[in-house]
Parts: structure tokens; C-alpha cells; sequence
């Protein structure tokens, strides 16, 4: 586990921390994912990020480090702010606390054209796709070595082909978007966000909606593009039995916080009630099946004499 | 009471905000024109998406104008035996005024609103936040060149529906009334000013380009990113650019014509 050996939460929280199961609430500590990778300083190392939406308070205070060349997955329920955190390391989110720093630089510090620069290295895979639904496949994948490498048409064909090759989809190349299917659209995506081979790439609940076959595919693409291309990898999802299959490190973040961290055996081994039930996708436990309201019975009365009354 | 007052007070502070962003966004797309330029394919594209697939809505809306007008110039002008005016009538109030405003007002509604639910729907769709994580910034790279587009499509939009309506015009008074030929267009010839028919109603178009793609453009970026966000967006865009149009109409009609 990232402190050492078991689950850690910041302890700047005690409110939160109240809503956890005691056994995480208790303990705090920073990430170490670098016993993945020891003596390499993390590609991405966030520290004390604090963000809120109007009185929604997103993360309150969390570490996390990102190590080189390996995947880490950031996991946890709906609604836990998992894609606000990719928009946060990507520069589009500004934090109201706290520091990003992305291979060394810090995100937020950057001016336009710095932070343009760093997302050349960077790959984002979003959940839609996010095709550009007036060019064909060939011209999506093409569109980020047109904008930033001015190089001959013949070479730009070949390396648009060979991107669409190692996503399996070079005889789809002059598809329009709207004819692709989800699975396809992704692995489209894929190859777009690898066209300037990136040093990292964000992965945006990439196995929402897919069917098996689609959704095998994505995991091993993700895996393999990883390994081959000497990629860091971040991806953001709920789909636990798929993600904890390839990722390296995990992150479970809720409530603001992060609750648990490890590696995926680390994770399989710990027996908090609450990364149990998320784990194993028990319908009730320390996260309620009912949102909080007053008991049934006096609603259905309240209601009824309200109703009465008019 | 405090309520109302409240309510008006974040009115006010919601509606300066927007206006803040919005002259922020236009600042951004003046900023993005020079690289517009570079790349002549793109604006060559926004021209046939805003500007020649408006054409045949402004082309057969100038000549219904132009006929009506011919129809109700006659009766009028024939009452007071100067029906050989018609000609400069018809030219005159399509040039001056109907021209710019109907060609702008048809204009928010078929290109505006079209503008608005792209941009909308790129945003709902992650397309613009895809630009950006490929280093490219949609305001250079989609929004400059479809403001481009309009400034450039809606003044020649202009002047097509002026010249269809003057022939729609003509078709009425001289082909179905009998107003002499000859009097229609020489009349226009002599009573019609280059610089203080012609030209002003060119500045106004301009402007009115200018104002209705900006607000097609800012409301489709500044959308809620939903179905019904980008619902909402179009129904403003066409709503605010007509209010806009007819506001401004009367400001420049008075500085132009006013003495």
C-alpha cells in the first residue's frame, strides 16, 4: 500500500472522514507508488489539490503520484470527480489550491503557449471519442500531425496508417465518424491521442458502454500501447474487473478524498468495508443504497396531509 | 421584496458577466484572424457552409419582398400620379434598409442558428476539450474562421437580396402594372446616391455580420454543454441577433441619414 502498508487518507478532512468507515478514516499517508518504480521521480505528482464546484467541494487536499511507464488507474464511484482530476493534470481545470506538476512543470504555472506545448505530450482518450465529426477516420488521426508537424503527405499517410494498424483499424480509415460503431469510435480516439506519440495518455472512462468483444479490445490496446510505446498510463474508470486487470497502481478516490491506494493485489487484500463493497459491487454497505431522506413511513403521511390540506 | 431585488441585482451582475465573456471571446477571435488568412481552405469552407447555402433562402425572400413592394408602391405612388417612381422606391428601401435587416434577420435564422448548435454540439461532445488537449485552440482554429465567413457572406448577401427585390420589383410594376420601363431605371439611376444609398447600406450589413455571427458564435461557446443547453442557445441566438439587428438599424439609420 502507498503508505506502506495499508489504505491512507490525508487527515486535513476530519468531516469527510467522518462519512468514511473508520478503518480508512483513521489513517493517513502519501502516496508511494514508487515502489513500483523505485528512485524515479512520478511523471505526475499532485499535491494538496484542493477544487470545488459552486459548494461542491471535489477533492479536498489529495496527494497522488503517477509513475513513469507503467498504468495507474483512478477509480471510484460515479460522480467522485474522476474525469475533473484528468481535466485538472491537462491544464483545463484550474485548482483552487494545490499544485499539478506534469514531468517536472507545473501545469497551472505555464502560460498558453507553455501549456500547449506540454499537451503535445500529452494523449487524452475521452469517453465520447470526441471524433470531429466533419473529417473521416484517416483525417482525425491525421489532424494532430497536421496541426503540429508540417511534414510531406506520403509520410503523414504512412504514419496515419500505421497508427490506424496498431488500433485495428486501418481499412476503416475513410469512414466518416457517424458510421463507426462506440467501440470503434474509441480505438479511432485512440489512435488520434497517439499520433504525436505522447509520453503520457489519459484515458477517460474508456470502457463505458463497449460490449465484451470491444471492451477486450480496449483492454489489451491499452496494455499493449503502454508496454510497446513506453507510455505512462492514466485511466479513469468504475469498471473494476477490467481495470484492475491492467493497471499497475491503484487510486480509489470518494468524497473528495483518496480512500485507498495500492497495488491491485494490495487493493484485492484489504478489508475496509467501503473498498470492499466498491470493489466487489455490493448494492449496500458504508455507501447507502438510499439517498439520505426522512423514513418512508412519515414521508407518505407529510405528503398526504399536504395533500388533504389542498 | 429583498427577494425581487436580489433577483434583479444577480440579473444584472449574470448579464454583465456574459457580456464580459462575450467581448473576451470576440477579442480571442480578432486575435485568431491573421492565422485565418494562412489557411485560405478553412474559410473557404465557413463561405460555402454560412454564405452560398444561404443563398437560395435570401434569393427567393428578396424577390417576394421586392414584388410586394412593387405592388404596394404602385397603389400608393399611383394616387399621386408619380407611379414612374417606382423603380426608386423599390431600389431605395431595399438598398437603404430591407436589404440589410431582412437579409440579417434571415441570416440569424438560417446560419446563425445553424453556427450556434455546431459549436453547441462540439462542446457537448467533448470535440472542443478534444482541440485543446491536441494543443489547438478551438477559438483560432473553429471559431476566427466561421467569423470570417460571416463578415464576409453577409454584406454580398445583402446585395443579392437588393438586386433580386429590385427585379422582383420590376417584374410587378413595368411586367404586370405598366409603369414605363424606361422611367423605372432611369429614375433609380438619377435619384439613387452611391455613397449615401449603397455604401451605407453596405457599412450596415457589415455590422449586422458582424453582430450576428458574433452572437451565433459566443452563445453556441458559452452553451450549457446538453441537449437542451444547446436548445436554448439557438432559440437566443436568433432571438438576441434580431433584437440586436433592429436596435442597431435605428442607431445607424440616425447616424447615417439624420441630419
Amino acid at each position: 500500500m502507498g503508505n506502506g502498508s495499508s489504505p491512507s487518507m490525508p487527515a486535513t478532512a476530519p468531516d469527510k472522514a467522518a462519512q468514511m468507515p473508520s478503518a480508512i478514516g483513521a489513517k493517513s499517508g502519501r502516496p508511494d507508488p514508487g515502489g513500483a518504480n523505485p528512485g524515479i521521480a512520478p511523471l505526475v505528482r499532485i499535491r494538496g489539490l484542493r477544487f470545488s464546484r459552486a459548494a461542491h467541494v471535489v477533492f479536498d487536499g489529495i496527494d497522488v503520484d503517477i509513475p513513469r511507464g507503467r498504468v495507474t488507474a483512478i477509480m471510484g464511484p460515479s460522480g467522485t470527480g474522476k474525469t475533473t482530476l484528468l481535466k485538472l493534470i491537462s491544464g483545463q481545470l484550474r485548482p483552487d489550491a494545490g499544485t499539478i506538476e506534469v514531468d517536472g512543470e507545473d501545469v497551472h504555472a505555464l502560460g498558453t503557449r507553455a501549456l500547449y506545448r506540454l499537451r503535445t505530450r500529452m494523449g487524452m482518450l475521452f469517453q465520447s471519442g470526441a471524433l470531429l465529426t466533419e473529417l473521416s477516420v484517416f483525417e482525425n488521426v491525421a489532424f494532430p500531425l497536421r496541426e503540429h508537424a508540417r511534414l510531406p503527405e506520403s509520410l503523414l499517410r504512412k504514419l496515419v496508417l500505421m497508427k490506424l494498424e496498431a488500433v485495428g483499424l486501418r481499412g476503416a480509415a475513410a469512414l466518416m465518424p457517424s458510421e463507426l460503431s462506440g467501440g470503434m469510435s474509441r480505438r479511432v480516439a485512440l489512435a488520434r491521442a497517439v499520433a504525436l506519440d505522447p509520453m503520457m495518455i489519459m484515458y477517460d472512462e474508456p470502457f463505458t458502454g463497449q460490449d465484451p468483444i470491444s471492451m477486450g479490445v480496449l483492454v489489451s490496446l491499452i496494455r499493449q500501447l503502454n508496454d510497446a510505446s513506453r507510455l505512462t498510463s492514466i485511466v479513469v474508470s468504475h469498471d473494476v474487473r477490467e481495470t484492475a486487470g491492467i493497471a499497475d497502481y491503484i487510486y480509489l478516490i470518494a468524497n473528495g478524498q483518496v480512500v485507498c491506494h495500492g497495488t491491485p493485489r494490495d487493493i484485492a487484500s484489504e478489508r475496509s468495508s467501503w473498498v470492499r463493497q466498491f470493489m466487489d459491487g455490493e448494492p449496500d454497505g458504508p455507501v447507502h443504497f438510499h439517498y439520505p431522506c426522512a423514513p418512508l413511513a412519515e414521508d407518505m403521511l407529510t405528503r398526504a396531509r399536504r395533500a388533504t390540506r389542498r | 421584496m429583498m427577494n425581487a431585488l436580489a433577483r434583479l441585482g444577480r440579473l444584472g451582475l449574470d448579464s454583465l458577466a456574459r457580456l464580459g465573456r462575450a467581448h473576451l471571446l470576440l477579442f480571442g477571435i480578432l486575435g485568431g484572424l491573421p492565422s485565418v488568412l494562412l489557411r485560405p481552405r478553412l474559410l473557404i469552407a465557413q463561405i460555402y457552409g454560412i454564405g452560398v447555402l444561404s443563398v437560395l433562402i435570401i434569393v427567393v425572400s428578396g424577390l417576394f419582398v421586392g414584388m410586394v413592394l412593387g405592388l404596394q408602391g404602385y397603389y400608393v405612388l399611383a394616387q399621386f400620379g408619380a407611379a414612374e417612381s417606382l423603380g426608386v422606391m423599390v431600389a431605395a428601401s431595399l438598398v437603404r434598409e430591407l436589404g440589410p435587416v431582412v437579409t440579417a434577420l434571415l441570416f440569424a435564422g438560417r446560419a446563425g442558428s445553424a453556427l450556434t448548435a455546431e459549436i453547441g454540439l462540439m462542446k457537448a461532445t467533448e470535440q472542443l476539450s478534444a482541440l485543446e488537449m491536441m494543443a489547438v485552440d478551438p477559438i483560432r482554429r473553429i471559431l476566427a474562421p466561421r467569423f470570417l465567413g460571416g463578415f464576409i457572406s453577409m454584406p454580398l448577401l445583402a446585395a443579392m437580396f437588393s438586386a433580386v427585390g429590385v427585379l422582383g420589383g420590376y417584374f410587378v410594376g413595368v411586367g404586370l402594372l405598366g409603369v414605363d420601363d424606361g422611367a423605372f431605371w432611369s429614375q433609380m439611376e438619377a435619384k439613387i446616391d452611391f455613397e449615401e444609398d449603397i455604401v451605407n447600406g453596405v457599412v450596415k450589413s457589415v455590422v449586422f455580420g458582424v453582430v450576428v455571427t458574433w452572437i451565433a458564435l459566443y452563445e453556441g461557446f458559452d452553451a450549457t454543454p446538453t441537449s437542451s443547453g444547446v436548445s436554448q442557445a439557438t432559440t437566443r441566438t436568433v432571438v438576441h441577433s434580431a433584437l440586436a439587428v433592429l436596435g442597431m438599424d435605428f442607431v445607424l439609420t440616425a447616424l447615417m441619414f439624420g441630419d
